[in-house]
This record gives structure tokens, C-alpha cells and sequence, in this order.
């Protein structure tokens, strides 16, 4: 039998449609999640019915933090955040009460609740609508942060999110929803924590994240044969496989991070601290992040270009490094 | 709202549920005084009438969400008074292995979730309670108590509308602390806090039923919570109470008793006078309530005295359940 492919999308959503299928405490609820035009959660309404999957009113701080008070009853809440962004004006829900909760409570409460944002520039969207954030959440104690980049890791990924006790930011960028990839039909799960290799090189480690996964794999197809490009997805930015990073470049000697979020105190700066600390006499030249910069998005399509990590920008930190 | 036919038990325990605030409020007083509990926290001295009558409404299987003025709620909902005093003094034998503190007290064994150290914080949590009852349609309540600072923070309004919107089964319970300065309790504000005189008003403006009530008596809070409880558990949606209360003066010496001049707001005093009259508590009766919850109070703080701080690698423990 041909194995089956289908988009980033609909991987998700029959994340969703499985997981809703086999346990009743799982419920969906933000903006618009039953609107037809909803590709992740579209026709979940029709299948699970309205008192499960429920549009909310645009508050993004009473429904997260509603979700966080359903998750500690025990109900396995699914809330959307539209874009990333619209969850800064919940912070305190997120990092106080989704984040804390667990740890302040000593171990009395558990809030297993998967927070899904959409997030990622490209779109001409502009400074509140194109943000990554991912290293904003990172940062916090208490969140798991999930960054699927293909259609296999996002079901499974969504899944063991789910599943899990903790809480969870998914983070989907909005570019990979029309990303075809093999997905198996029925449910399975990605661990977190387990990085995936997703092309294996000699002379440079790249490390990737969401969307840039491909531009690193589109880059390292540009400059092979003459200088081999291993790429690694953490595909969970917390808790994050160092091990794998470190033994690539134990190999590779020389670290290339590609990363979406701002550049300053952001995930890149984290792997760099990492190499720098764990994997100092593996290091055979100086770290190089290629990572947006540290203003807002714009709008104009050639300044957002101009600043978002590319192909391009890739392939020119690669060569340099190795020269 | 009618009055409800009280019993003379029900009375006794109201009356009791008060006096064992005050109690273990006083001796954490003392504690802190002492060293042996860490840090400040926030009292609840003179509002003790409001956590016993919304609370007497409520079983283990209902919740609430407080305030970092929860040891009056904590303490009406049933948490044990041994393992929240050990708490407070940070001890591993504490409700939450001393992680917790007197803001981010959580005890799901009774339904308290939990006090909060962020005004209003735990307000749209408590839709979260209250949503999780109406899925499971198993006839439960949630409970927020808030404050009339919170009551102007957005999450606490955006939780309003959605708990309308969907019908939720929930009990908006706003302590007004200042009510007629419309300031906040220990804030040195030069303008005013809240631009309508009552809380309650804004009910309105959210198509749900809302009142205002006195707060140092008992039993109006009693009744007023009564018809609010029922309206949820019926399926009529939230109910926005506000009660009008005096924060008064605690003190190192254990004396229930307010000061004179702060008899007129302290619902002990009032209950205690009214239920007399009545000829429900007598002379003997009062004594006896107090030695007992004086006793249990002690034993609270022999226990936590006795615990043991936590272990240096708990530090490290329980930022995941589901590890690493």
C-alpha cells in the first residue's frame, strides 16, 4: 500500500479528531475554532459536537486562563492562540498561572493543557502579527515549547502534548500548513526531547528550527557536494536534546544556528551558551547564529525579506565558517 | 432574594468557621513576629463572615479560587489547619512542601485552588472549574473571590462576559475592602479606584444578575450566596456578589474580641451578640468554641514547628510532572 501523504494542516487535525475520539476530556476552545475556514480545527465542531469544541470571546487572557483552571480539574484542554502575539496580552495566565501552577502547588495540581499558537513571518503581516516568540516562553520555567517543521513530527508531536501532564506550547508556523509529508493514519507519538537528524553531514552542524528547518536543508543541498552540512531539528526547544547537538559537533567541530525568534537572549543565544559550556574543545572556529534581528517585523515585503533568516543567509554563514 | 429558615447547627458552625479564622490568623501573626514564619501575608481580619457563608454553601467537590488574602477561604473550605500552618512557615510538611507560601496555597482535596499572589489572577482559572463541571454536567459550583482592586483588572472582566456568555456555573464573590473611600486597601492612591459606587453595578453590563450585601453579617452572606448557588447549579449561569467589608485590626495576644471602635464591622462581634440574643450560644458554648479552636490552632503550630525544612534538591523538583 502506497503510504499516505497529507499536509501539515491535516496532520494536526486529525491530531485533534483522534485524540477527541478516544478521551472525552479533551476539548478545544479560542477564536474561530469552529469556523470551517479554521484549517487545523475545522469539522471538529461537526464530529465532537459545540459543547466540546467552543468558540471563545477575543480574551485571550479569561479563555487561556480558563484553560488552565480546566486542566487542573483534568479535562486535556486544546486552546489556540490565532497568532503567538495575541498571547502577550496574557502573560500572566501563560507564565504565572499555565507555567507555575504545578511547581507552586508542590505537586498538587497538574495543568495538561496544549497551548497552540500559530506563529512566523513571511506573510507581510508585519510587528504584531509575524512574530516567533518561542524563546520569550522558553525562557520560563514550567513550559514545554514545541516546534513541529513536517507533517509526521506535527501529529505526533500534538499528540504526546496532549497526552502529556504538562503544559505545552505548540508552536505552528503558519507557512508549513500547505507542507506535504508522509503521516500514518493512526495516532502515534513524538517524545519530546529527542532530536531529529534530519540529514547527517560532516563539516558543519546546523541547527534548526520550524520553518528554517527546510532553508537549512534547502541550503546544505546548494553546497553539496563540496562542503557536508549535517541538520538537526530539536523539534522541542524545551526540554531540549543537547546531547544530540553535542555530538554532532564533537564530529563537525563548527555550529551554524538558524533560528526564526530575535537574535538577543533567544534560543540561538541559548545553543551558542551551550556549545560554549559543554562543547568548547569540540569548537574549531566561532559560533555563527543567523537569526532575525533585533527590531520589530515590518510590513514592506523587501524589509521583512531583508531581515528574516534565509536561504541565502544560510548558505553565505556556512561558506564563511567553512571556508 | 428570601431568607432562608436557618438552623441553630448551621448558625453554631458559622459562628465557628469565624472564630477559627481569627484564631489561626492571630497566632500566624505571632509566628511571623517570631521568625518562624518567613515572610509577610496578607490577612483576612474582619472579613471572616464572607469565606464562612459562601463557603458553608460548598462541598469538597466544589471549588474556589482566592486572593493573597486566602487564609480565610482556605481555611472555611476545609483545608487542614496543620499542613496550611506548616506551610507558611515554609516546612515539607507543608499543603505544598513549602513551595507555595501564603499567595499560591493549592489544596485539590478540599477544592481550594488555590489563593494567588497576581490581583485577579486566579479569576479566569476559576472559569476553567466552572467549565469543567458543566461538561461533566455533575451539579458542581466554582467560587471566585476577588477584591474590588481585581475587579477593574481585564482578565476579571473578560471573565465575566465569557462566564455569561457561556452560562457557566459560577459565583462571582467580590470583597469590597474600602467601600466607602473607594480605595484600595494599603494603597496610597490620591484618586479614586472605581468610577461606580458599587461593584455590583457592572453585573449589568454583563447581562448577569448582580447585589450588594453587608458583608459583616453572616447570614445576609449566607442567603445571598444561597440563591446565587443555586442559580448555578440550576443552570442559570454566574451571579456577581459584592460585600461590603472593614479589614480591622488583628493582634499578638489571641484575643478574638475587636477593638471598640471596630465592633460596628466585625461580623464575630455581631453574630456573636445577635445569636446570643437569640439564645442559640450561650456563655459556656462561646467558651467552649474557642478553647476548641484555640486547641486545634495549636496543634496546627506544634506541627508545623515540628516539620522539617524541605530538602535542598526539592528546589530542583516539579517544574514538570511529566519530567525532565
Amino acid at each position: 500500500m502506497a503510504e499516505r501523504v497529507i499536509t501539515y494542516s491535516e496532520a494536526l487535525n486529525e491530531a485533534h479528531r483522534l485524540e477527541m475520539a478516544s478521551n472525552p476530556d479533551v476539548v478545544v476552545f479560542g477564536e474561530n475554532v469552529s469556523s470551517g475556514w479554521r484549517q487545523v480545527t475545522k469539522g471538529l465542531k461537526e464530529e465532537f459536537g459545540r459543547e466540546r469544541v467552543r468558540d471563545a470571546p477575543i480574551t485571550e487572557t479569561a479563555f487561556i486562563g480558563m484553560g488552565v483552571g480546566a486542566a487542573i480539574m483534568g479535562l486535556k484542554p486544546v486552546v489556540e492562540l490565532m497568532l503567538v502575539d495575541f498571547g502577550l496580552v496574557a502573560m500572566d495566565q501563560i507564565l504565572n498561572q499555565m507555567a507555575k501552577s504545578h511547581y507552586m502547588s508542590g505537586g498538587a495540581v497538574k495543568v495538561p493543557m496544549t497551548l497552540r499558537a500559530v506563529y512566523g513571518a513571511g506573510t507581510s503581516s508585519a510587528a504584531t502579527h509575524s512574530e516567533s516568540l518561542y524563546s520569550l516562553f522558553a525562557h520560563m520555567p514550567g513550559i514545554k515549547v514545541v516546534i513541529p517543521s513536517n507533517p509526521y513530527d506535527a501529529k505526533g508531536l500534538l499528540i504526546e502534548s496532549i497526552r502529556g501532564d504538562d503544559p505545552v506550547l505548540f508552536m505552528e508556523h503558519r507557512l508549513l500548513y500547505p507542507m506535504e509529508g508522509v503521516v500514518p493514519e493512526e495516532a502515534y507519538t513524538v517524545p519530546f526531547g529527542m532530536a531529529n537528524l534530519v540529514r547527517e553531514g560532516y563539516d558543519v552542524t546546523v541547527v534548526a528550527t520550524g520553518l528554517m528547518v527546510g532553508k537549512a536543508v534547502e541550503a546544505a543541498d546548494e553546497l553539496s557536494p563540496k562542503c557536508s552540512v549535517e541538520v538537526i531539528d530539536p523539534r522541542t526547544i524545551v526540554p531540549l536534546d543537547e546531547e544530540t547537538i553535542l555530538r554532532s559537533l564533537s564530529k563537525t567541530g563548527r555550529l551554524v544556528i538558524v533560528d526564526e525568534d530575535y537574535e538577543r537572549c533567544g534560543f540561538s543565544a541559548e545553543v551558542a551558551a551551550i556549545a560554549a559550556e559543554k562543547g568548547f574543545q569540540h569548537l574549531d572556529a566561532p559560533v555563527v547564529r543567523v537569526a532575525t534581528p533585533n527590531v520589530p517585523i515590518p510590513y514592506s515585503p523587501v524589509l521583512e525579506k531583508h531581515l528574516l533568516p534565509s536561504k541565502e543567509k544560510i548558505v553565505k554563514a556556512i561558506s564563511q565558517l567553512v571556508g | 432574594m428570601f431568607d432562608l429558615e436557618i438552623d441553630e447547627e448551621t448558625k453554631i458552625e458559622l459562628y465557628r468557621t469565624m472564630v477559627r479564622i481569627r484564631t489561626f490568623e492571630n497566632r500566624a501573626r505571632v509566628l511571623i513576629r517570631d521568625g518562624e514564619i518567613p515572610a509577610r501575608s496578607g490577612f483576612y481580619t474582619g472579613q471572616e463572615a464572607v469565606a464562612a457563608g459562601v463557603c458553608a454553601h460548598l462541598s469538597p467537590s466544589d471549588q474556589i479560587g482566592s486572593t493573597h488574602r486566602a487564609l480565610g477561604h482556605l481555611i472555611a473550605k476545609g483545608c487542614d489547619l496543620k499542613r496550611l500552618m506548616a506551610e507558611l512557615c515554609g516546612k515539607s510538611s507543608g499543603l505544598n512542601k513549602g513551595k507555595a507560601g501564603p499567595y499560591h496555597i493549592f489544596d485539590p482535596s478540599v477544592g481550594a485552588l488555590g489563593a494567588n499572589g497576581i490581583v485577579g489572577g486566579s479569576v479566569p482559572m476559576v472559569a476553567g472549574y466552572a467549565l469543567a463541571h458543566q461538561l461533566r454536567d455533575d451539579g458542581g459550583v466554582a467560587v471566585s473571590f476577588f477584591g474590588e482592586g481585581a475587579s477593574n483588572q481585564g482578565g476579571v472582566q473578560e471573565t465575566l462576559n465569557l462566564a455569561a456568555c457561556w452560562n457557566l456555573p459560577l459565583v462571582f464573590v467580590c470583597e469590597n475592602s474600602s467601600p466607602e473611600v473607594q480605595r484600595m486597601l494599603g494603597h496610597e492612591i490620591d484618586y479614586p479606584q472605581l468610577s461606580i459606587e458599587r461593584v455590583s453595578d457592572r453585573a449589568q453590563a454583563y447581562g448577569i444578575p448582580g447585589a450588594t450585601h453587608d458583608g459583616w453579617d453572616v447570614l445576609e452572606v449566607y442567603n445571598a450566596v444561597n440563591d446565587a448557588v443555586i442559580r448555578a447549579k440550576e443552570g442559570g449561569g454566574p451571579t456577581l456578589l459584592e460585600f461590603k467589608v472593614h479589614q480591622i485590626e488583628g493582634n499578638l495576644e489571641g484575643r478574638i474580641e475587636a477593638r471598640d471602635d471596630e465592633k460596628i464591622w466585625c461580623p464575630i462581634h455581631r453574630f456573636k451578640e445577635r445569636i446570643t440574643d437569640e439564645g442559640i450560644l450561650t456563655t459556656e458554648l462561646d467558651e467552649k468554641i474557642r478553647d476548641e479552636e484555640k486547641s486545634k490552632v495549636g496543634e496546627a503550630v506544634e506541627f508545623a514547628l515540628r516539620g522539617t525544612v524541605p530538602e535542598l534538591i526539592e528546589a530542583f523538583k516539579g517544574v514538570f510532572a511529566g519530567g525532565p
